[in-house]
């Protein structure tokens, strides 16, 4: 059994039975990550990292190998709001306000999202949304609406937080500011974090390592520890060092 | 809106003015077409009239409404949640879809008493549309926001209270108020069918034989303006609610299910079967359930027993086949000079927008009218002859289409209009390479939409004017108690507008397919 909070993944394999031949989307896939590490999963796209959280949700079955979240299946590691999720797109239920949209997952878990009404101001608050409480979806920018799924990721202050290119649409300067607040609610929240991403950059940013995946079929092929101190601030994106590890990475990355 | 508005409001106004000169000089059908003045005039004279009448009709077509929207949700979520459910289904939906009220007025009056019969017509009239627009609505959700509440462990009950229902509602009030007129017509059609002194369809057909065209026209008025404001109502409602303005024309697709993959053959068998037998014992079942003797109500196989094994099996099938022989023709003929009417005026709307943008709402309108059961104001102008079924079947037909066309051509987007045109391509050979092609589905769908709709008006003028066909032979039989016939018209006329929707659709299937096109839901 491993750690309580921590995600462990063996050798799972995952296949897609179509029309025409059978796609390998997962073969013999391994990840650790210790507790409270913040781990991103990065890879060419169609290699299976998406799958890799989805599998990890209980969102799709895998026909092969043990998945555990925090020491249990995902099945009950989610129904018990072990979890916290962050999609590419925000997913926001467009006729519910901002507050309103944060208590979902309180909702689906069937807990009173009343006895949550402090934590709910406090999360908008962290994710500088003060103000716009009431605010409908349509209202806010693409930023924001990405930063309320942050904040609803973190509602039931989850033990392990799951994020699937949370920042994927937004341009690289808001991206970057993203990310740097990104790391400032993790070091709070004090969560394992598995972030799915395609920017070498960004991996190397958030990560405490980062794994690289190779698609056909989808596998791991290199884990690389990112030794740079934290809190990490804008200025590390120009650093030498943090260069030095995004070539290394980008090497691997594209098979050379 | 408002350029809308001062396009439409100039052809309104001439037209009515037209209208208010021919119809003072009498000068169609000697006097068969009023005066828009001497309706009115004759409106105020019978004001005592109207209000038990128009009580009588809102109060049937309100609570069938109620009832027959609340089973077409329910039913909805339970299709949704369950595929094979609607699969069994199928049957009995399409055969609501595609069933002409008159044909069941009578059953419904030989087995039911009271308000009951013109409820039940007017449920039937909103079921399919709530019921298809519910299970689009709750189909068309956000798949990541379904994921999300199930990655915190929430099954498909979750989903649906959370994510699918509140996202269905555009689509269900937008079904809510194209089916509102329906109920209407159910209701008026269910009091042409006999049965109950008061309500507008009863007023209507009583006063047919007074030779009264002013108080006719003012019948008809006011049914129209009851339909139109159980339209306008809900217009303004999810207006209120939604803020967005939804397609007016109906849906007639199915909507889609799961194709029955990963299932046996076995199985695929057993739920076809279950599929097609299903509304024969809902038809068994409500015989039994409403207790009416075997010789008043006839179960499936008392209808068989009548038309295949009785002595007489051989008069009733040669009077039915007579009767199909005549409505048919009558029928294919009005909808195909419809359809061609309509798809030549749409495929042309890009040579002359301003001339659709000021008849659109007047065909807009028309939907909301309920056209059918205005036939007896077209027998005072066109007489019990065959003109009379042509004309109404046309119309029956044109003005959906129309709608459906129109906004279909709409939907082409503006880029691959200007495409031919920047090569220097004519108007014509526009039309050709776009126009045409990009309405093609469009006519389908049409085609599908008002195969029921052109059975329904032919039966009715059948039953009320010819004296021929369908609606005739229903309509004797009532007089002359013969029951086994009544129910065999009833199931055949159902069989036949299922059989033609399904022969569109296999035509249309094929057609699309070879085109490389999409059939338009």
């Amino acid at each position: 059994m491993t750690d309580p909070a921590g995600i462990s993944l063996r050798a799972v394999s995952k296949i897609y039975r179509g029309r025409g031949k059978p796609i390998e989307a997962l073969k013999d896939m391994n990840l650790e990550c210790a507790p409270g590490s913040f781990t991103a999963l990065i890879g060419p796209s169609g290699c299976g990292k998406s799958t890799v959280m989805r599998i990890a949700l209980g969102l799709e079955s895998h026909d092969e190998g043990d998945v555990q979240i925090a020491g249990q299946s995902s099945k009950s590691a989610t129904a018990k709001g072990v979890t916290g999720v962050a999609f590419q797109d925000a997913a926001l239920l467009p006729w519910r306000s901002v507050q309103s949209n944060i208590a979902v997952p309180l909702e689906v878990l069937g807990r009173n999202p009343r006895e949550y009404r402090d934590q709910i101001a406090h999360l908008i608050e962290l994710v500088g949304l003060k103000g716009y409480e009431k605010s409908l979806p349509g209202q806010l920018s693409g930023g924001m609406r990405q930063r309320v799924s942050i904040a609803r990721s973190l509602i039931t202050s989850p033990a392990v937080l799951f994020m699937d290119e949370p920042f994927g649409a937004l341009d690289q300067i808001r991206r970057r500011q993203m990310n740097v607040e990104l790391q400032r609610i993790w070091l709070e929240s004090k969560c394992t974090a598995l972030l799915v991403t395609h920017g070498i950059d960004e991996a190397v940013f958030l990560g405490d390592c980062v794994v690289v995946m190779h698609a056909n079929p989808g596998r791991v092929v290199e884990v690389f520890e990112v030794p740079f101190a934290r809190p990490r601030s804008q200025d590390l994106f120009s650093d030498p060092a943090f260069h030095a590890l995004t070539d290394k990475i980008a090497k691997v990355l594209h098979g050379e | 809106m408002t350029s809308h508005f001062s396009k439409t409001l100039p052809v309104i106004g001439i037209l009515l003015l037209v209208w208010e000169i021919v119809g003072r000089m009498d000068w169609i059908a000697g006097g068969a077409l009023p005066g828009i003045s001497e309706i009115l005039i004759q409106l105020w004279k019978d004001r005592g009239d109207y209000p038990q009448h128009i009580w009588a009709t809102v109060y049937a077509s309100g609570l069938g409404f109620l009832i027959g929207n609340t089973l077409a949700v329910l039913a909805g979520m339970a299709f949704v949640l369950s595929p094979v459910l609607m699969r069994l289904a199928r049957g009995v939906n399409i055969a609501i879809f595609a069933l002409p009220p008159i044909a069941l007025a009578p059953i419904l009056v030989l087995t039911l008493s009271g308000m009951a019969p013109r409820v039940t017509l007017a449920a039937l009239g909103v079921y399919f549309i709530t019921m298809s627009a519910t299970v689009i609505g709750l189909s068309q959700h956000d798949s990541r926001t379904a994921d999300l509440v199930r990655a915190y462990g929430g099954g498909n009950w979750a989903i649906m209270r959370l994510v699918r229902l509140r996202g269905a509602i555009p689509d269900i009030l937008s079904g809510l108020r194209i089916a509102a007129p329906n109920a209407v017509l159910g209701a008026i059609l269910a009091e042409f069918g006999g049965g109950g002194r008061w309500g507008l369809g009863s007023y209507l057909l009583g006063s047919l034989g007074r030779g009264d065209p002013a108080r006719l026209w003012g019948i008809g008025l006011i049914a129209t303006v009851i339909a139109g404001l159980s339209y306008a109502i809900f217009a303004v409602v999810s207006g209120r609610v939604l803020g967005s303005t939804r397609s007016v024309s109906l849906n007639t697709a199915l909507p889609p299910d799961d194709g029955g993959a990963g299932r046996s053959p076995a199985m695929h068998l057993l739920i076809l079967t279950g599929t097609v037998v299903l509304p024969f014992i809902m038809w068994w079942a409500f015989i039994k359930l409403t207790g009416v003797p075997d010789m008043i109500a006839k179960t499936p196989i008392g209808v068989f027993d009548y038309l295949f094994l009785a002595d007489a099996s051989a008069i009733a099938r040669g009077k039915l086949l007579e009767a199909l022989g005549q409505t048919l023709p009558i029928t294919a003929v009005g909808m195909i000079a419809g359809l061609v009417f309509a798809f030549l005026l749409a495929i042309s709307s890009r040579m002359f927008p301003g001339f659709i943008r000021g008849f659109m709402p007047i065909a807009l309108v028309t939907q909301t009218m309920p056209l059918v059961a205005l036939t007896p104001l077209l027998v005072l102008i066109l007489g019990r002859g065959y003109s009379l079924t042509l004309w109404i079947t046309i119309s029956v037909t044109f003005f959906p289409a129309f709608v459906l066309l129109v906004q279909g051509i709409q939907r082409v987007p503006q880029s691959v209009l200007d495409l031919p045109r920047a090569y220097g391509a004519s108007a014509w050979k526009e039309m050709r390479m776009v126009s045409i092609p990009a309405a093609l589905p469009y006519l389908f769908a049409a085609t599908r939409l008002t195969v029921p709709r052109a059975l329904l008006g032919v039966m009715i003028a059948e039953w009320l004017a010819t004296g021929t066909g369908l609606g005739n032979l229903l309509n004797r039989s009532r007089g002359y108690l013969d029951y086994g016939m009544i129910w065999s018209v009833a199931a055949v006329s159902v069989m036949v507008s299922v059989a033609l929707y399904y022969g569109v659709l296999a035509v249309e299937r094929r057609t699309l397919t070879r085109l490389g096109m999409q059939t338009v839901e």
